[in-house]
């Protein structure tokens, strides 16, 4: 049962980690590598937050899903946009997010240093909680409750809110959603800015998870939530947090049975066997594209 | 007489290294229905696109209402009520019914779901599956559903760009005898077919594109009446 | 002074060599990330197996380990090759970045390769070593460049269908970049090895990847000396700045991707593209008709009559929809078949059926020998068929003549391997080749035009150009698709002239076409589809005469005498004319 649940927490951040590139590969088809460089930037500014501001954690992380959004536009104003129309733009696309993802990281050295940063002592309740015989922080619920809250309310925003149908139509078909008069610039950048938003708020988490931050921890995590989102299906929803979920609790059970040297290996593994296997993923519909 | 509420003048596009059209220039006056017809390739539809704001011309004047929107972006448009039917229908299939005719009204608020009631009231065959995907819609059925969006939106000038296409004749009247009933209602209609007899017989005022320019233009009823076109229309060299 | 200089200037020797592994498989197109993967099992295998140097001397060792190291590094290549075959664009990144993550962490959990420790290796590698492996390897791709292998990679990565359709097995070619991706990444793996004196797994790892890929594309991948320059670019950033005094360790990441993002924002092709590309000339050799081609592969064309192509209720339907239906057609040799209809009628669907690019749902075809179906289309085009696009599919940033050239993939002989010994055999057949490439564009016109590059024509040239392409294959059965879109009357009766010389030389020709006028005027018989089905066929007089394709075309200006279907879409939206007086309308 305690394995459960520590599956169901790193799960539910992967998950969140994975439906940042989702949501711009489901609009944009492009994937967004400068995600997990916004994943890592946050962590440390919400480690900031709390010691040099003296914020409380709980108001770090809204302050952080903020920072996350207004990255997200820059990235998408300075890596995407000005590759519309070009006929190299996906590869293009791969390349500047991974030029701004390495512009991102380098700025962290500057500002961080190459260390580890720790949340200062004392930042969270250290209260343990027992939940049917297993025992849980009080920090692991809120991550829990922080991510299913999040992926609730985006999944309530693209199915039932207008800015929800002119994203899903731009996904369909870009052409047909600009003819109707969906203005497909600002809602391209609003996607962005919700993706960014989401990662962001997933590497708060990871960090208070296991109280550290590093500069590596974007690397460490981009092929796990590529992992998913590949399992889990490109430009899926349900997807994404079901892929993130399903390798969280793979992982924790490969480290109890198998050993804990192999546990990265499991996402690769998944992968592999879904790009074998079933292409498209577990929900996705949309056909492998061919270019 | 009115002003007309749709000018275009020496319009010249390309698309992508074709230079599709050449040098259009015709008018629509406000309820009346105009007609451009031509083979493929005559250049029909860039001028439409042109039209609307999907695409940028390379020169050339486009005025409604007295404004010129020859560079004013698709969605711009939508909101002042020049609205396009797109080729192929194009309607977004993993969107419900509903879904479709609430992006017709994006710009119009609240206001659209009265205009969405009245769609249901008009089409009850869109109000019977309104929360099925729109992918499930035969030809005919996307058609209607496409011409219901626009109309959403509240057009004052609809162009609608070969609503026959693909169509089994009768639904083709079905179509067209809807286009009729719009343009009843006092909205203006630029209609673009590749069916010209029949565009030509709904019509008040028909231009024959061919290869990028106006070869022919005047009422409808009199070039219906005309042998000549169908020689124009196939690129048939009189004798 | 040089002793301080050269550990740099190896590690821009070995920097341009790892960036070539990934140039290999980018001017295919392809986006392989894995080599990372495979220097680092190449390196750690070549270490484990070599002999020791202490026992065999420095350099027999080195040369040892290099074997070793490119045949470890092709075998990965192919294994990770094979079953990514199908994959594309993003996916195919993500997965061979995952391969090559899947090997650190293989790695660093096996005992034999030191586990996270690594392994300690002698150094052996000087810059002299490392400058002149750099040379071999730039070498080889220099000479693969402008050879038929190097054209058809160029040609895949500029549009992989219409490699198909000029007859190149893009799964075969494919897996060769791989290979050769994998060698070179082994041979940067040994290198490596062999100088840094200790390699571990983390070596090799995710950022590793990236920079190899950023040095690649900062260098440019369209031209050989691309991956040089790009390392020679990155390396210099440090050493600039260690000049300068500046010494923050985050300043070097961070300028590299500013770089990186300049470069693909407003240098697309690297800073290779700074250099002029020397393009192909055809050689200044009059017209040479009928004369004696050594270097060509003739081919067998059918006697006149014969029967070509023959379709038997050929269907393909998409998802419900009929897009053809049941279509019986047959093409004799000699012929010139028009096929007309209006728009969404089916032919670009029957022609991609016939040309070998689409599956058809039901029925039978047969064409040149092979069946329809069960033969993948560069297998069609070997058998000779040629074909044109409706929307150009040129390759954009290759010449005229070197898209000529590709078309003529088929009856040249490969000269890579000749030409990397300077055999004259191979210049020779190259001559030959371009000889055959300028005359097809002589042939429709372009012959003053070879050395331009194919996205800066003019559309009609470009069209012409598609033609003189398809030609260069010697085909027997020749398809048009759309040659006419966007041309005025003059234009379509000089295309409309080309066509019915082409006839008189003896190809097939199926046409497909909007202009009825042209088509009118050039076929010899002409098939009408609408709605996927046949509606008629004949010579160009019955069929001009046809009320049938009249109103297909232009239509019916009356309603359809059948009245109003029943369970009308618009059902109760309007008066039903046929109902009685008294039947109101429905609000």
């Amino acid at each position: 049962m305690q394995q459960l649940l520590n599956g169901l927490f790193i799960g539910s951040i992967y998950a969140l980690f994975a439906i940042g590139f989702t949501l711009v590969f489901g609009i944009l088809d492009r994937l967004n590598l400068a995600h997990p460089a916004v994943f890592a930037a946050s962590a440390f500014v919400g480690i900031e937050l709390v010691e040099r501001a003296g914020l409380s954690i709980w108001l770090a992380i809204p302050l952080v899903l903020v920072f996350g959004g207004i990255v997200g536009l820059v990235v998408e104003r300075v890596a995407f946009r000005p590759l519309k129309g070009r006929p190299d733009a996906h590869f293009a696309g791969l390349i500047s997010s991974i030029a701004l993802a390495g512009m991102v990281i380098a700025l962290l050295q500057w500002r961080y240093g190459p260390d580890t940063r720790r949340f200062p002592a004392g930042s969270f309740p250290d209260t343990r909680l027992q939940i049917a015989g297993a025992q849980v922080t009080v920090v692991q619920v809120v991550i829990l409750v922080v991510s299913i809250g999040l992926m609730v309310g985006l999944t309530l925003l693209v199915t039932r809110s207008r800015l929800g149908r002119g994203m899903r139509a731009i996904a369909e078909n870009p052409n047909a959603a600009r003819v109707l008069g969906v203005d497909v610039d600002r809602v391209t950048a609003t996607t962005f800015a919700i993706s960014s938003a989401l990662g962001a708020v997933a590497g708060v988490l990871f960090a208070m998870n296991v109280n550290s931050a590093q500069l590596g921890m974007g690397t460490a995590i981009e092929l796990k939530g590529l992992a998913v989102i590949i399992v889990g299906g490109m430009g899926s929803l349900p997807g994404a947090l079901v892929g993130g979920l399903v390798l969280g609790l793979a992982e924790v059970f490969a480290v109890q049975y198998i050993g804990s040297s192999w546990r990265d290996l499991i996402a690769f593994g998944l992968l592999f066997a879904i790009l074998l296997l079933r292409p498209q993923g577990l929900f996705g519909a949309r056909k492998v594209r061919q270019v | 007489m009115a002003e007309p509420i749709l000018v275009v003048e020496g319009l010249k596009v390309s698309y992508g290294r074709v230079e599709a059209v050449h040098d259009v220039s015709f008018r629509a006056d406000p309820g009346s229905l105009v007609t451009l017809v031509g083979a493929n390739g005559a250049g029909k539809s860039s001028v439409i696109n042109a039209v609307s704001g999907m695409l940028r011309p390379k020169s050339g004047r486009i005025m409604f209402e007295g404004r010129d929107i020859t560079r004013t972006p698709a969605h711009e448009l939508v909101r002042r009520g020049l609205v396009q039917v797109p080729e192929g229908r194009q309607v977004l299939s993993t969107l419900t019914i509903e879904e479709n005719l609430q992006l017709g009204g994006w710009h119009r608020g609240k206001a659209a779901g009265a205009a969405i009631a009245s769609m249901y009231a008009r089409f009850p065959v869109l109000a019977d599956r309104r929360l099925l995907p729109a992918g499930a819609l035969s030809g005919g059925e996307q058609q209607m559903l496409a011409i219901a969006r626009a109309l959403v939106a509240a057009p004052k000038v609809m162009l609608m760009d070969e609503p026959s296409m693909g169509l089994a004749p009768k639904i083709v009247d079905e179509v067209f005898r809807v286009i009729e009933e719009i343009r009843a209602s006092g909205t203006t209609v630029v209609l673009v077919e590749q069916n010209a007899r029949r565009a030509m017989r709904a019509a008040d005022y028909a231009y024959v594109l061919q290869t990028g320019t106006v070869v022919q233009s005047g009422p409808a009823a009199d070039l219906l009446a005309d042998e000549s076109i169908v020689q124009a229309y196939l690129g048939i060299d009189p004798a | 002074m040089i002793a301080q200089y050269s550990a740099t200037i190896t590690f821009i020797a070995l920097g341009a060599i790892f960036a070539y592994s990934f140039y290999a498989v980018l001017v295919a197109g392809q986006l392989s990330l894995g080599q990372a993967g495979f220097a680092s099992v190449a390196a750690f295998s070549a270490v484990t197996l070599g002999p020791d140097p202490d026992q065999v001397g420095d350099l027999p060792a080195l040369l040892v380990a290099i074997v070793i190291g490119m045949a470890v590094g092709a075998i990965a290549a192919v294994v990770l090759g094979l079953p990514t075959m199908h994959l594309r664009g993003v996916f195919l990144a993500i997965a061979t970045l995952a391969f090559a993550e899947a090997v650190r962490i293989l790695l660093l959990n096996q005992e034999w390769s030191g586990g996270a420790q690594g392994m300690s290796v002698p150094k052996i590698v000087t810059p002299a070593i490392a400058w002149i492996a750099l040379a071999v390897v730039a070498y080889w791709f220099w000479r693969q460049g402008p050879s038929r292998y190097g054209r058809a990679l160029a040609a895949i990565r500029e549009d992989e269908l219409a490699a198909r359709a000029m007859g190149i097995d893009v799964g075969r070619y494919r897996l060769s970049a791989f290979v050769v991706a994998g060698a070179v990444a082994g041979l940067y793996g040994v290198l490596w090895a062999f100088f840094v004196r200790l390699i571990a797994p983390e070596d090799f790892g995710f950022s590793t990847a990236i920079d190899g890929l950023v040095t690649a594309v900062v260098g440019g991948s369209t031209m050989f000396l691309g991956p040089l320059l790009g390392s020679g670019f990155l390396t210099a950033i440090p050493e600039l700045q260690r000049a300068l005094g500046v010494e923050a360790g985050w300043i070097r990441p961070f300028l590299s991707s500013v770089l990186l993002l300049v470069v693909i924002l407003f240098l697309p092709g690297g800073l290779a593209s700074f250099i002029p590309r020397r393009v192909r000339m055809p050689p200044t050799v009059g017209e040479d008709f009928g004369s004696d081609h050594a270097g060509l592969a003739t081919r067998l064309h059918q006697a006149s009559g014969e029967t070509v192509a023959e379709l038997v209720g050929l269907s393909k339907e998409y998802g419900g929809v009929h897009a053809v239906r049941d279509v019986d057609l047959q093409i004799r040799s000699g012929e010139v078949v028009g096929l007309i209809g209006p728009n969404g009628a089916g032919k670009t669907t029957l022609v991609n059926m016939i040309s070998g690019l689409v599956p058809p749902s039901s029925g039978r075809a047969t064409v040149l020998g092979v069946t329809i179906g069960r033969t993948p289309a560069h297998r069609v085009a070997a058998a000779g068929v040629s074909r044109t696009f409706q929307h150009a599919k040129l390759f954009a940033r290759l010449s005229a003549l070197e898209n000529v050239l590709v078309g003529a993939h088929l009856v040249s002989r490969p000269t890579f391997l000749r030409r990397m010994v300077w055999l004259t055999s191979a210049r020779r057949d190259e001559r030959e080749s371009l000889e055959h490439a300028a005359r097809c564009l002589r042939r429709v016109g372009l012959g003053d035009r070879a050395t331009t590059r194919a996205s800066s024509l003019s559309y009609g040239d470009q069209r012409r150009l598609e033609i003189a392409r398809a030609l260069a294959a010697d085909p027997s059965l020749l398809i048009l698709d759309e040659p006419a879109a966007g041309m005025n009357h003059v234009e379509a009766s000089s295309l409309s002239t080309l066509i019915r010389s082409l006839a008189v030389d003896g190809l097939t020709i199926l046409l497909i076409e909007h202009n009825v006028g042209l088509v009118l005027e050039t076929c010899s018989r002409i098939v009408v589809l609408n709605f996927g089905e046949v509606i008629a066929s004949g010579s160009p007089d019955e069929i001009a005469a046809d009320p049938v394709v009249i109103e297909a075309y232009l239509g019916s200006a009356e309603e359809d005498p059948g009245g109003p279907p029943n369970g009308s879409i618009a059902a109760g939206t309007l008066a039903d004319p046929t109902a009685g007086p008294d039947a109101t309308k429905r609000v």
